[in-house]
């Protein structure tokens, strides 16, 4: 729509500025976006609940669509599981519009689901979120020796890591040896 | 539910040990050669450290202390306790103290070393830490010499002494042999000296601290005067605000800015001038500087006789 068709051009008559100083502003309606994930479940959510995501929040702040438009184009997110996306989404709807306070009760509580959250969160740049992903990872391993965190973060000990290295050479070896001789057979 | 750390992208990484507390670190530093690198790509910290060349290094984090202990029982490896309500204990396995504040440093990545005080150890070792921190480029809030006799020799370390990034105290109660000679040319925000022979008028002149505080001084009434003639002049010794010289060398013989000592406020109402407990001054005498600023003094007259000056300064930075 252009700006004469709204009546703003400058021939159009002033608005009587009558209305009372304490009167509220008329309701924007809220826009929605759709968004999927690797499950292809689409979930609707408002602008305002993105605005949290800022991978989302730039993908969408110079679109313009329109309802119909936002639902036939939802947003895939193909790397994130339906059951990641769904917490992630529930985090933003339920902190719309307000920012999340230290000790944050409405997070996801699943442990077996941190590792994918964490990427999930990092991908779609939740700020907040991550930090307080991050310090639930962080969380798991307080008061815990070297032995038991080893168990919990599934770190290597440094025999495993060089046999590992020593493994992941013998292999690299094998296969150059194998590209020169298939090369070798291919100039034959 | 086990999670691959190590399976996360570098930043996210970086980002779970930003959340982690000096105790999860130096455990997590002890899981492998592996890990031991990747916290070090969490960058630098703003915590700080305090070692006094001892079996016990604290690291500060924002108003808490982690207290690194050392212990010989290996039931008590990383085993943490409250001990206090700001503060937490680990008991963890080291050989040399050095190293052990240089692995934390490391580990931690600490630009800050809170306090650094020098009571137990050899020289050598003190000799090595300065010349290390000095190459690193790190502060020294606070740098403490004590009185003792474990550490020999302590005139070398002096000599580092300028080197040194210190930025807020120095202190020193060691006694250094009667023909020592030492030339501060770098001031932190305060000094205070016990046995302080060797910090000549001519240093004193050059100071630059916001409290000064001279025990066991050889300054005299002379030394004194020139330093407050010159303070009066515009422009002098702008930082400030808490002067006091214990000497055996003030007497009633020579005027300070032209009072005879004792020298204080004889006459009713009593008056007193703070900044503070420990500094403070009864019926102290005012001075004016030239451009208006008032200080007050007192000198009291004893076997060891004592100066002390307070300025009321706005503009010099809080003590």
């Amino acid at each position: 729509m252009s700006s004469t068709e709204q009546g703003t051009s400058s021939a159009a008559p002033a608005e009587p500025t009558t209305a009372p100083e304490s009167a509220a502003a008329p309701e924007v309606p809220e826009s929605f976006y759709y968004v999927h994930g690797k499950d292809k479940v689409v979930h609707k959510v408002s602008a305002g609940a993105l605005q949290h995501s800022a991978l989302i929040h730039g993908m969408i702040s110079n679109l313009g669509y329109t309802e119909e438009q936002a639902k036939a184009n939802p947003f895939p997110f193909e790397n994130i599981d339906g059951d990641i996306l769904q917490m992630v989404v529930d985090w933003c709807n339920q902190h719309k519009g307000k920012p999340t306070p230290p000790e944050d009760t409405n997070l996801p509580k699943q442990k077996e689901k941190l590792f994918d959250l964490v990427l999930a969160v990092n991908y779609l740049e939740i700020k907040e979120l991550l930090t307080y992903c991050c310090k639930q990872v962080a969380m798991m391993v307080k008061g815990k020796s070297p032995e038991e965190i080893r168990e919990i973060w599934m770190i290597p000990t440094d025999a495993e890591d060089e046999a590992a290295e020593k493994e992941a050479k013998k292999r690299a070896g094998k296969e150059a040896a194998g590209e020169t001789a298939a090369a070798a057979g291919d100039a034959k | 539910m086990p999670i691959a750390l190590l399976k996360f992208p570098t930043d996210l990484r970086r980002e779970v040990f930003q959340q982690c507390d000096p105790f999860q670190l130096y455990a997590l530093s002890k899981c492998s050669k592996r890990t031991q690198r990747s916290i070090k790509l969490g960058g630098t910290r703003n915590w700080k450290l305090q070692f006094w060349g001892g079996n016990l290094i604290v690291a500060s984090v924002d108003g808490l202390r982690y207290k690194f202990g050392k212990t010989e029982n290996p039931d008590e490896y990383f085993k943490t306790q409250h001990a206090g309500r700001y503060v937490k204990y680990m008991g963890i396995q080291w050989g040399d103290a050095f190293n052990m504040f240089f692995y934390l440093l490391e580990t931690f990545r600490i630009r800050v070393v809170e306090t650094l005080g020098i009571y137990y150890g050899n020289l050598e070792k003190f000799l090595n830490a300065a010349r290390e921190l000095i190459e690193r480029k790190i502060e020294v809030e606070v740098f403490h010499i004590e009185d003792t006799s474990e550490v020999k020799d302590m005139e070398k370390l002096m000599r580092l002494l300028n080197q040194m990034n210190i930025s807020q105290k120095f202190t020193c109660f060691q006694k250094f042999s009667s023909n020592f000679h030492h030339n501060l040319e770098k001031f932190p925000k305060e000094i205070l000296i016990h046995y302080s022979f060797w910090f000549t008028i001519d240093q004193l002149l050059e100071c630059s601290c916001v409290r000064i505080e001279l025990y066991g001084s050889t300054l005299s009434n002379q030394d004194i005067d020139l330093f407050l003639q010159k303070w009066k002049s515009p422009g002098s010794f702008p930082n400030l605000r808490w002067l006091q010289i214990e000497s055996e060398n003030i007497d009633n013989k020579s005027p300070i800015l032209g009072m005879i000592p004792p020298i204080e406020h004889n006459h009713p109402p009593r008056t007193r001038v703070s900044l503070g407990a420990d500094s403070s001054i009864l019926n102290p005498v005012g001075v004016t500087k030239e451009d208006g600023t008032v200080g007050w003094m007192k000198v009291e007259l004893a076997t060891r006789s004592t100066l002390k000056f307070l300025v009321f300064n706005p503009i010099a930075p809080r003590i």
